[in-house]
């Protein structure tokens, strides 16, 4: 139905080799290749074997990448996920400890980090002209606060039941972790939603322009208590793979991951745009 | 000595790939006030910046008091004493009002700032143009208005004797406006010249003596504006006829779509009540911050009325966020497109389907091929000017965006449509086609609420004219006895009460 110039747009879009090869995405793996062989270059150590033995710690720290990679392209930020893994971590070992079935430790686990997630999403869906940048600083102290008063200042607690712990640690042949597995599948499914669904969409959309996005009706208060809830979960997650490696959890669990892991690999990850703070809604 | 204080001839300016100007000529005589008209991208704002040094041209000779000169950047269009003000300040807005007008140029004693003497020269300036303000003020603190006048300040200050001001009065409210130009006025006494730039008929006929219109790069004329009439003038800028500027077509009006009962927000507007019906097009009127965007805001779940009941075809609506309006068939095109209409760094395609592209998902996933065959549709039935889907929001013209608006919300199922300023900042080119898709949705049946600050605007389109002021309905006028008057008397009433009572 072209209107009365009679005037056509073009709908198809290019696709070219050339194109697909300059984007930046493959400049990454180009990236990747170039570090690897530069890292053979200038260390014997630098060996597969090695490289796998290390894997599980930052395997388990690349769980909180994918939902931070879904909170920076909506131009969020949560700061508080270090201490989230600290504290769900601290509270899984102490109820392992009780000798409870291992499958309640994990819903532990997921259960405090979601908590948390969810506490910071209350908040800042509530009061939105807050800046997420310091409401999870706060809640940052909160929740690592909890878990020091519960292990006293400085304190640990270390596992002594072992067995669930050691079963999700284990290797396929001896070499290649679970973890890497369990995590191959949650950052497909989270690449998939964010490239592929509405979900996603309104994910750049409410990055790019979140007034326009409310406007049209995309629902930003609900998907951003979504994510930050998620975001906890996935903190969870990283507690749970990171207390099999350390077989235990102390106040400083964590404490690496405030902005230095969660946030810059995200950033490598998934946005193209500086991370800003927003107008708040007119609620 | 020349008659002019500033020529061009024949000067042409290549972009890669297009022809920016071709061949355009311009006198500009002494203590005189210029138009300079013409569609988006005719060339206008690009001939601007050749004046002002920012941009060369490859061809063609300037002269300023007949001696020809050459700018190699706009430090020497500066020194020559010319300066540019645009619609938009470009500012600094945690710097003082002294500080503004001086940047760049500030009066200095052995390298140490004279904040004093700066900021009573500020003062001398602010109060050649009756300015309400001190220089003392933080800029970011004033209205746009008041920002436009540090901007003419900081012009004079740096001694200029050829202004050029950019569309000053998109952002300004009548009132405002009528101040512009007083200040332009007093600064033709001065014997400053003056180039300006609008698309509204209104600041031409009150400033210019003479108009120049250029259309498609070209320059097409110079004419006095005493010696031409509308019509001719349009012809001029658009290159075709424009028979009906208002396509009002007549409607048979069906039964009432959309009642607004007694609705109030505390702060913003009180008790209204008005109502639309199917095929017609109520024009909701008043002055700047009269209330009408507020009022609308809460009939589609943007902000919350406090008390007040909405009705849709006779039953009551609780719009509690905007897709529940939107589920509804309750459709608002934003009145500013940049902030709340468009993502303008998104394609045109993905802008159209914003809305909608729950409606194509499958399981969640989106239907990407659908939305482009669906957002092409769109785009081509509202004669959007674009190349591909993909462009960028942001690569359009005021009108051309407009339009993007509009075939966003046709995408979705309508049945009462707000237009709020929805020719703002568009050429009359453009705003005839979008006058012409309302007309069209009228045929259709749809109810149409059309806000707008511009009275012939409203006069030619309206079936009924519904009058805001100081957040309260003041009238209702029917299509026959609406006159410019009447509506304007009704939109100041309240405040001219205020007044007499003090």
């Amino acid at each position: 139905m072209a209107g009365k110039s009679g005037r056509t747009i073009a709908h198809v879009p290019e696709k070219s080799v050339k194109k697909t090869l300059l984007c930046w995405e493959s400049m990454l793996v180009v990236l990747f290749i170039f570090i690897n062989i530069f890292g053979q270059g200038i260390s014997p150590n630098y060996q597969a074997s090695n490289v796998l033995r290390e894997m599980p710690r930052y395997l388990a720290e690349m769980f909180l990448m994918l939902p931070m990679a879904y909170l920076l392209v909506m131009g969020e930020i949560d700061i508080s996920v270090g201490a989230t893994v600290c504290l769900s971590a601290t509270v899984a070992c102490m109820v392992c400890n009780t000798g409870v079935p291992f499958i309640v430790v994990v819903f532990t686990a997921l259960a405090v980090g979601t908590a948390c997630g969810l506490l910071n999403g209350i908040i800042l869906t509530k009061f939105t002209e807050l800046p997420p940048m310091i409401v999870t600083l706060g809640t940052q102290i909160v929740f690592r606060g909890i878990a020091e008063i519960t292990l006293g200042s400085g304190g640990s607690v270390s596992l002594q039941h072992t067995e669930g712990f050691r079963a999700i640690s284990g290797r396929v042949g001896g070499l290649v972790p679970y973890v890497f597995f369990v995590l191959v599948i949650f950052a497909v499914i989270f690449t998939v939603v964010l490239a592929k669904t509405t979900f996603g969409r309104s994910m750049y959309a409410i990055g790019t322009n979140r007034q326009a996005a409310y406007y049209s009706g995309v629902p930003v208060q609900k998907y951003r208590l979504i994510v930050y809830t998620v975001m906890g979960t996935m903190a969870g997650l990283c507690a749970l793979f990171l207390t099999a490696y350390l077989y235990g959890a102390n106040t400083t669990t964590g404490k690496p991951l405030v902005i230095k892991k969660g946030v810059f690999t995200a950033e490598e990850k998934g946005s193209r745009r500086p991370m800003s703070f927003h107008e708040p809604l007119p609620l | 000595m020349s008659e002019y204080i500033l020529e061009l001839k024949g000067i042409t300016k290549i972009f890669p790939g297009v022809k920016a100007l071709n061949n355009v000529s311009f006198q500009l005589k002494k203590g005189e006030v210029h138009a300079l008209m013409g569609e988006n991208g005719a060339g206008k704002s690009t001939f601007i910046k050749v004046i002002t040094g920012v941009h060369k041209a490859e061809e063609g000779e300037m002269f300023l008091n007949g001696e020809k000169v050459d700018f190699k950047g706009p430090k020497d269009a500066q020194a020559a004493g010319i300066a540019a003000v645009y619609q938009h300040p470009t500012s600094y807005p945690d710097l003082s009002v002294a500080e503004n007008i001086f940047m760049g140029h500030e009066i200095k004693k052995n390298g140490i700032m004279q904040w004093k003497q700066m900021n009573e020269e500020a003062d001398k300036l602010l109060a050649q143009l009756d300015a309400d303000f001190k220089s003392t003020a933080e800029m970011g603190t004033l209205s746009v208005a008041q920002q436009q006048m540090v901007e003419i300040a900081k012009a004079l200050s740096t001694n200029a004797r050829i202004i050029i001001l950019d569309e000053p009065t998109a952002a300004l409210t009548n009132n405002e406006s009528e101040k512009l130009y007083r200040i332009v006025d007093k600064l033709r006494e001065e014997e400053v010249s003056i180039i300006f730039i609008s698309h509204r008929f209104e600041d031409m006929y009150r400033l210019a003596t003479r108009v120049t219109v250029f259309r498609d790069s070209q320059y097409i004329g110079t004419y006095d504006v005493d010696g031409i009439t509308n019509a001719d003038l349009i012809k001029a800028m658009v290159g075709r006829e424009i028979k009906d500027l208002f396509p009002k077509p007549e409607v048979q009006i069906g039964a009432e779509l959309l009642k607004i009962e007694g609705l109030s927000r505390t702060g913003f507007y009180k008790d209204v009540t008005f109502s639309v019906h199917a095929g017609e097009i109520v024009g909701l009127t008043g002055l700047v911050g009269a209330g009408r965007t507020e009022v609308v805001e809460s009939v589609c779940g943007i902000t919350r009325a406090n008390a007040g009941k909405v009705l849709l075809e006779g039953k009551e609506i609780h719009v509690k966020k905007p897709a529940d309006a939107m589920n509804l068939g309750i459709i608002l095109l934003p009145e500013d497109r940049q902030r709340t209409g468009l993502i303008l760094s998104w394609g045109l395609g993905r802008n159209v389907t914003l809305p909608t592209m729950g409606k194509y998902a499958r399981m969640g996933f989106t239907d990407d091929k659908k939305e482009r065959e669906v957002s092409k549709d769109l785009l081509e039935s509202v004669d959007t000017k674009a190349v591909t889907i993909f462009d960028p929001a942001s690569s359009l013209s005021g009108g051309n965006q407009q339009k993007v608006v509009v075939a966003k919300a046709l995408g979705q199922k309508m049945k009462v449509v707000i237009m709020d300023e929805p020719t703002k900042g568009v050429d009359v080119g453009a705003k005839a086609e979008i006058y012409q898709i309302m007309g069209d949705l009228a045929k259709q049946g749809y109810g149409i609420i059309l806000i707008s600050s511009e009275m012939p605007e409203i006069l030619g389109m309206s079936d009924r004219v519904v009058v805001m002021c100081n957040g309260k309905v003041t009238g209702e006028l029917k299509r026959g006895e609406a006159t410019q008057e009447k509506i304007l008397e009704l939109a100041m009433e309240k405040s001219k009460r205020e007044e007499e009572g003090r």
